[in-house]
């Protein structure tokens, strides 16, 4: 996990526990490119002063996300945009850049498959789910009882959300 | 049409004559007859003179194999096909996880409209990159798309999405429009004697599979995201998890063989976003309040090497 992000005096004072909980928050450095012009703001906030202006297609490290925006780093400047303003991997890279492929080069991909999952150990070529075993498959009644009993009552999720400061809000259905 | 399916057919007819009895009687109403007896999918199926369609309340609709659905129907035919399911792939074996899922899992139902369904939240253990969500309310993430999710909210944004199928009631109408004419669905029996290691329900589970490497509409799979936003920020969550986890799985090679029944059965990552930022109002930035206590996710989930 890369570490560069993090002040090493503020690692010392809060404890290595801690670091371990907030590093993956602190140290996301993953390339990204901008799908339009953005405006890099110092806050995440639509009123912010800009920090610099980025061109479509512009190159960037994602180092945090936080919500609905993403703190990006390009060159010297560091600043906020907007989540839907990039997309991640490197220029070319990807599976929804159909007919941009070829741009990408081997390096960035294994630099996007490392920030892209929680580790190294996501498979290619491994035989996992598919359409055949799908096809295949008979019930299996006792790893559905299994299922059952990881089962939470109400009461449970409902002290894994006070826990998790989830508080119910009032939200309209999209149009 | 089959031995078996000919015994079906009969036992279906002699608790139709049964159910039709009671009717007589005035004991029983349409909905509880229907809801109590087989559900099945004779479409305008007559036997000996008698209509078991209209006995059993099975629809008439050319392009259906069977009709109306209950909810106890419902949840029974969920039952066989998340036991074929898990058929196919056992449950990954780490409790603190499968608890963890089901804790969020029910917790963003009870905002889903449905809060009452018995719903049951599994990591299957597979490499590949998917996502089930069973009708009746049992919903399984792979252990490749836990790998790829950094997060509770984007955990939460991807089950809410599953949410939103089984609120719309998506597999369940494809299950419908798709089951072979004639098919037999026997779902009172699944309920009795033959459990989830009969026929009856080998038949259901493989009509669900089917409907999984088939893959649902580009409509349904929308509507699902639009539902899955919406259902994560009532129960607290930023409503961006679900755009995140879009935005990882959009950086996987298309040739990556763990994408490959994911992508085929879903429209590109890249239109999906494309739609949810048209769909996303701005005021859904206030809903993304940064959460430090959601950091737990990252005792449970552990990134490999810590």
């Amino acid at each position: 996990m890369n570490m560069r992000f993090i002040d090493r005096k503020i690692c010392g004072r809060i404890g290595l526990a801690l670091v371990a909980a907030l590093s993956p928050l602190l140290s996301t450095a993953e390339p990204a490119v901008t799908v339009r012009q953005v405006e890099l703001r110092t806050t995440p906030a639509s009123d912010a002063k800009s920090v610099a202006t980025l061109p479509a297609q512009s190159s960037v490290d994602l180092v945090q996300r936080q919500g609905a925006w993403v703190q990006l780093k390009s060159g010297k400047n560091t600043g906020w945009a907007k989540l839907f303003d990039i997309r991640l991997g490197a220029a070319g890279s990807g599976s929804g850049t159909a007919g941009k492929q070829g741009s990408g080069n081997s390096l960035s991909e294994t630099l996007n498959l490392a920030s892209g999952n929680r580790g190294a150990s996501v498979t290619t070529g491994v035989r996992g789910l598919d359409a055949d075993m799908l096809s295949k498959a008979v019930p299996n009644p006792q790893e559905y009882a299994a299922l059952v009993g990881y089962t939470s009552t109400k009461e449970q999720s409902q002290s894994f959300a006070k826990a998790g400061k989830l508080a119910p809000r009032t939200v309209e259905f999209l149009k | 049409m089959s031995a078996r399916r000919i015994v079906i057919a009969l036992a279906l007819s002699a608790m139709a004559l049964m159910l039709a009895g009671c009717g007589g009687g005035g004991a029983v109403r349409p909905d509880e007859a229907q809801s109590s007896g087989p559900t099945a999918a004779l479409s305008g199926m007559s036997m000996g003179g008698f209509n078991l369609g209209s006995a059993i309340g099975v629809a008439k609709g050319a392009q259906e194999a069977f009709g109306e659905v209950s909810e106890p129907q419902e949840i029974e035919m969920g039952r066989s096909i998340a036991a074929g399911l898990l058929g196919a792939a056992p449950l990954q074996k780490n409790a603190a996880e499968q608890r963890y899922v089901n804790n969020v899992g029910l917790w963003l139902a009870q905002f889903s409209g449905r809060p009452d369904l018995p719903w049951h939240f599994g990591i299957i253990e597979a490499p590949t990159v998917n996502a089930f969500a069973t009708p009746g309310g049992n919903i399984f993430v792979t252990r490749g798309l836990m790998l790829r999710i950094h997060s509770e909210s984007e955990l939460a944004g991807v089950l809410a999405h599953e949410m939103g199928h089984v609120v719309k009631k998506h597999h369940l109408n494809d299950i419908r429009k798709n089951a072979k004419k004639g098919l037999v669905l026997d779902l009172a029996s699944l309920k009795g004697g033959g459990g989830l290691g009969g026929e009856a329900a080998r038949a259901v589970a493989r009509v669900g599979l089917e409907g999984y490497v088939r893959g649902l509409s580009r409509e349904d799979e929308m509507e699902a995201d639009a539902i899955g936003v919406v259902i994560a920020a009532r129960a607290g969550y930023e409503p961006y998890g679900l755009v995140s986890v879009l935005q990882t799985l959009q950086t996987v090679p298309q040739s990556d063989a763990s994408m490959a029944l994911f992508l085929k059965t879903h429209p590109s990552p890249a239109d999906r976003l494309s739609a949810l930022e048209r769909k996303m109002p701005s005021s859904f930035e206030a809903l993304a309040k940064p959460n430090p206590a959601l950091s737990r996710y990252n005792q449970t989930f552990k990134p490999p090497g810590k």
